[in-house]
Formats: C-alpha cells, structure tokens, sequence
C-alpha cells in the first residue's frame, strides 16, 4: 500500500466534513445524557426515522426536496418526545436499568418499522449539492460536505445559545446538574427534560438527513452504526460535556477515515473501537468530562 | 418433533446467554460484550473440533476458558468505567470481536477437504456431531445438560456467601466498599464467570448449527442477551428462563404466523413490561409471594394430614 502526505491529508479533510454529523448525533447523547443521566439507545434510530418521514413526505405530498430537510427534523422532535414519555417518564428515578432497557425496545420498534414500511430496501435520498466540488491546492474538498459542515456548526450555535442565553437553558442545566434541587427551585423539570428530548431529536433529525443526502441513500442499516458511532463519539467527548462532543464528532470522523486509507473498510471499525478502549483505559473521563458527570 | 427439537435447542442456548448476563447484572452492570464471547466460544470450539479434530467436550472446555479469558482481559479496562460507559465499552468489544472474524480467514486441509473460517463467507464445516453420530435428540440432550448444570451453580452461588457479595455491589456499591469488599474484583470475576457461560453456549450453538458467520454474532444478539435477565426479573435464575421461553417460543416462535409483526410486538413488549414492572416479571415481591403461597400450601397439606 502506498500513500503521500496528499492522500493523508485528503483523507483528513474528508473525515473532518463527515465528522459534523458524528457531532451531531453525539451532542444529541450528551443532551439526553446530561438532562437525565440515561441512556436513550433509541435516539440515533429516531434521527434516522425522522429523515425517512421527511422522505416519505416528498412522495406522499409531492414537496420539493428541500421540505425534507424541514419535515424531517420535525419528525425525529415529535419522535424524541414520544420517546421521553415511553421510556423515561414514568421510570423511577434510581433504576438505570428499566429505562436502558426500553429504549433498547424502542430501538427494535423502530427499526422494524422502518424495515416493514420500506420492504427493507434502501430508498434514495436527494442530494443537496450533487455537482459542487471545490479544489484548494492539490485537495478536493465535496461541496455537499461542506455544506453538512456549515449547517452543524449553526446548529451547533443554535443549541449553545438555547443552553446559555435562554431561561430554558438555565432551567436544563440546573436540571441536569441536581434534579432535586431544580425541582425544589420550582424548575418544571419533566417539561424540562421534554424540552430537551424535543431539541435533541430535532438536532437527529437534521443530521439523519445530512447523513442520508450526504451518502445518498437511506437504509435501517444506518441505524446501529450510527448508534454506534454516536455513544463512542459522547464517551471519547466525554459525558454530558457539550465542546466534548463536538471536538470528539470531528476527531472520530478524521480517525475513521485515516483507518480506512491506511487499513481498507473492512478492518476500518476495529482500529476505532480499539481507539475508544484506549480513552477508556487512559481517560476514563474522555478529553472534556468531569468525574462528576462519569456514570 | 424435529422442529420442536430446534425450537428447544434454540431456547437452550439463548438460556445460556440470557444467564451470562444474569451473572454480571447481578452486580449492577450492564454488558453488551457477551455476544463477543460466544462468539470466540463459537469459533474456538469449532476451530479446534474441525481444524485439530479435538473431541467435543474438550473443544467446548477450551472454548469457554478462552472466552472467559478474553472476559477477564476486557473486564479490567471496562470495569473502571460503569454505567453508560460500561455499555459502550462492551458494544465496541463485540464489534471488534465480530469484525475480527469477519477479517478472519484459516483455511487448512483436512483429509483432502479444505476447511475452517473463511472470513466474509463463513465458518461451515463443523460438522463433529453428524460426523460422530450424534442424533438431535442428543444434541438437545447435552445443551439441556449444559443448561441445568449453569443454572444450579448460579442458583447454588445465591445461597452462598459468593451471591450475597454479587448483590451486594448490585445493590449499592459505596455500601458494598464500605464493608471491604474489592469492588473491582467481584466484577472482574463476575464478568469471567459470565464470559465461560456465553463461550460454552457459543460452542454448543456453533456444533449444533453447524455453520458461523459474523452476522450472527451483531449487536442485536447482545441485546437479547440482556433483555432476558431484565425482562425476567433479577431476583431468580428461573426468570431468566421464563423470559426466553416467553420470547423465544412464545414471540418469536409461536406468533410466527404474524410474520414481520412479530419484531415489532417484540419492541413493544419491552418497552411496556419495563414500565408496568420495572424490576423484571418476576420480580422480589412476585418470589415473596410465591413463596409465601408454596409454604402455605404445604402448611395446609400437613393439617389436613
């Protein structure tokens, strides 16, 4: 096998752009996470969901494309809300296991809905930029990805200023830090943590969408990678740490495809797995976390 | 009878799994590895049957050891993380066990037939059953066998001080620390004990279906895995069983004429028996009473007599 600093760093810029949507699924789990301290294995399912039915909706109602993109992330946020009153609400607060377990119920359902409604095939999603692609140098850099990037970090923003400009942010943040006491403050906090189901599904939402624009098809077969990808990305982030999760959806994105230069698609998973065991062992507390948030 | 046979050879190794979790739920972690070390059990035993020629009982010895092993390496890094952590850190061990042999191919010459995994194509020939005359029944027999030997040891380590100190660090670690026990070593030891079941569950489950790859080894199986205990109730190895007698012969096997509905009730079930009883079917207070109920009925026998 042979390789240049040009392949490298081609390979770089690649995973970096693809990385925006690992981001984003990961600060959907640091969301959850941190709101509840649960895990909700349903979510990435959810994100993927949301793009079908923002698909479905094209050919049902005859949209143009770009309602996908809206009717999508609007789903997987009515979709997150379902959830949280599935899964989460009625759970009693100290058992971690009950909740886990139903969303790992969830997680089925919906991926056997998905696979009953679509006869298990693959369904074509529409590109954003098909044709753009940019040069910078010796480097070609896919407009759509870029694209995908651009539209994370607004996201991104969207969310920070929610969480640190808006009294619903305070009242997720005083929530997630001590249930008890938000709720003694007079914190509704199961509207609260609806809130924050509702936002992070809408934030799935997008990415299931920017995912499936950006390979071009949409499949049940996302789901558990992405699910995957998305708890690696929280734990390499650091749990419940926000700029943990976006710096780790990057680095995990370069990684993954610097793997796949260098050790080809079939091995490209164990190489980043084996980099998670590696936090794990060395920084338990992943590169942002705090030992307070590790659960 | 011979579907029936398969329906039970089924249940049998999915009882495996479902107590291999068991074990490790017992102290309060949830691990998705065990399907990575049925895995290795399933390709070792089967290596060593169909490569070395090995007999069975020694290949499923050796297969579970090396699972049980490999739990005992893992359980180190993973178990200084819990929880969430502890979960993702199993999920990424299964899959580096799976893509390992997917990656994974050893093709010998046996008696002028070439054998052994075959990465993407599958490990088909472990044939030592059909090649030894073993009959089904026999299969069923020995899985059985298996199955009951596991759930009496799990069911003896609850009467013993072993249990107690599982249920302890389940129940409330600080408590668990504070009265000396080694948390770390209770759950490594946990995590083997867990990783020998699943191994030898893989071995039986690889000879008695005779052929592996590493589609049947996914996540998905993992999560089966765990849902037994749960669904089941912690407070009892018969819970574990009930349970995948109710999804496995009642779920999957018996609404088979709802063909893909089937999956989607299965989702469903889950999520409405963790919010009806949250501590499994069969839970403490459904043991209380049942005992309560045996002991009455007994006191009333010996009234009567």
């Amino acid at each position: 096998m042979n390789f240049d600093h040009i392949d490298i760093i081609q390979s770089l810029i690649d995973g970096v752009l693809f990385g925006s949507i690992y981001a984003l699924i990961g600060l959907g789990f640091t969301l959850i996470f941190g709101a509840m301290h649960k895990l909700n294995l349903a979510y990435a399912a959810s994100s993927i969901a949301g793009a079908y039915s923002g698909l479905m909706s094209l050919t049902i109602f005859g949209l143009p494309p770009l309602m996908a993109f809206i009717i999508g992330p609007i789903m997987s946020g009515v979709i997150g809300l379902i959830l949280y009153f599935v899964c989460f609400r009625f759970m009693p607060r100290g058992n971690h296991l009950a909740p886990l377990m139903a969303s790992i119920g969830a997680l089925f359902f919906i991926d056997e809905l998905i696979i009953h409604e679509t006869s298990g095939s693959p369904m074509s999603f529409p590109a954003t930029l098909p044709d753009a692609y940019f040069f910078l140098g010796e480097f070609g850099i896919r407009g759509d990805l870029l694209l995908v990037m651009g539209f994370s970090f607004i996201l991104m923003a969207i969310v920070m200023l929610l969480l640190y400009r808006t009294k619903l942010g305070l009242g997720t943040r005083a929530t997630s830090q001590q249930p008890v006491a938000a709720l003694l403050c007079g914190i509704p906090i199961h509207r609260t943590n609806s809130a924050t189901f509702i936002l992070a599904g809408v934030l799935g939402g997008f990415a299931g969408c920017l995912l499936a624009a950006s390979v071009g098809v949409l499949s049940p077969l996302l789901t558990l990678p992405l699910t995957v990808k998305g708890l690696i990305v929280t734990v390499i982030g650091g749990l419940g740490s926000i700029r943990g999760a976006i710096v780790a959806g990057f680095a995990v994105g370069a990684a993954e495809s610097i793997f796949l230069l260098v050790r080809g698609v079939n091995e490209r998973d164990i190489y980043v797995f084996l980099l998670l065991f590696l936090f794990l062992v060395l920084r338990p507390n992943g590169l942002f976390g705090t030992t307070i948030n590790r659960d | 009878m011979t579907y029936l046979l398969g329906i039970l050879q089924t249940i049998g190794v999915h009882t495996l799994l479902g107590l291999s979790a068991y074990l490790l739920l017992l102290t309060g972690q949830l691990s998705l590895a065990q399907v990575g070390f049925f895995a290795i059990g399933a390709y070792v035993s089967g290596i060593l049957t169909v490569i070395f020629s090995w007999n069975i009982f020694a290949a499923l010895a050796l297969g579970s050891l090396m699972a049980g092993f490999f739990a005992f390496l893992v359980g180190f890094p993973a178990l200084r993380v819990k929880g969430l952590m502890l979960v993702v850190a199993t999920i990424s061990f299964s899959e580096i066990v799976r893509l390992f042999f997917f990656n994974l191919s050893w093709r010998v010459n046996v008696n002028g037939v070439e054998v052994g995994p075959d990465s993407t194509q599958g490990f088909r020939e472990i044939r030592y059953f059909a090649a030894n005359g073993w009959e089904q029944i026999h299969i069923v027999g020995l899985i059985w066998f298996v199955v009951m030997v596991v759930m009496l040891a799990l069911w003896w380590l609850d009467q013993v001080r072993a249990g107690a100190v599982l249920r302890a660090v389940g129940t409330d670690e600080l408590a668990a620390q504070s009265s000396g026990i080694n948390l770390t070593m209770v759950k490594v030891a946990a995590m083997t004990g867990g990783g020998v079941i699943a191994g030898i569950g893989g071995g039986l489950f690889a000879h008695s279906t005779t052929y592996v790859d590493h589609h049947t080894f996914v996540i998905l199986l993992a999560t089966f895995a765990v849902s037994y205990p749960i669904i089941g109730g912690l407070r009892s190895v018969i819970g574990t069983l009930l349970a995948v007698i109710f999804i496995q012969g009642f779920i999957i096997e018996g609404l088979r004429f709802m063909g893909d509905y089937r999956n989607l009730i299965f989702g469903l079930l889950i999520i409405l028996v963790m919010n009806m009883r949250p501590q499994g079917l069969l839970d403490g207070h459904l043991v209380a009473d049942i005992r309560k109920l045996l002991s009455k009925l007994t006191k009333g026998g010996k009234a009567d007599a």
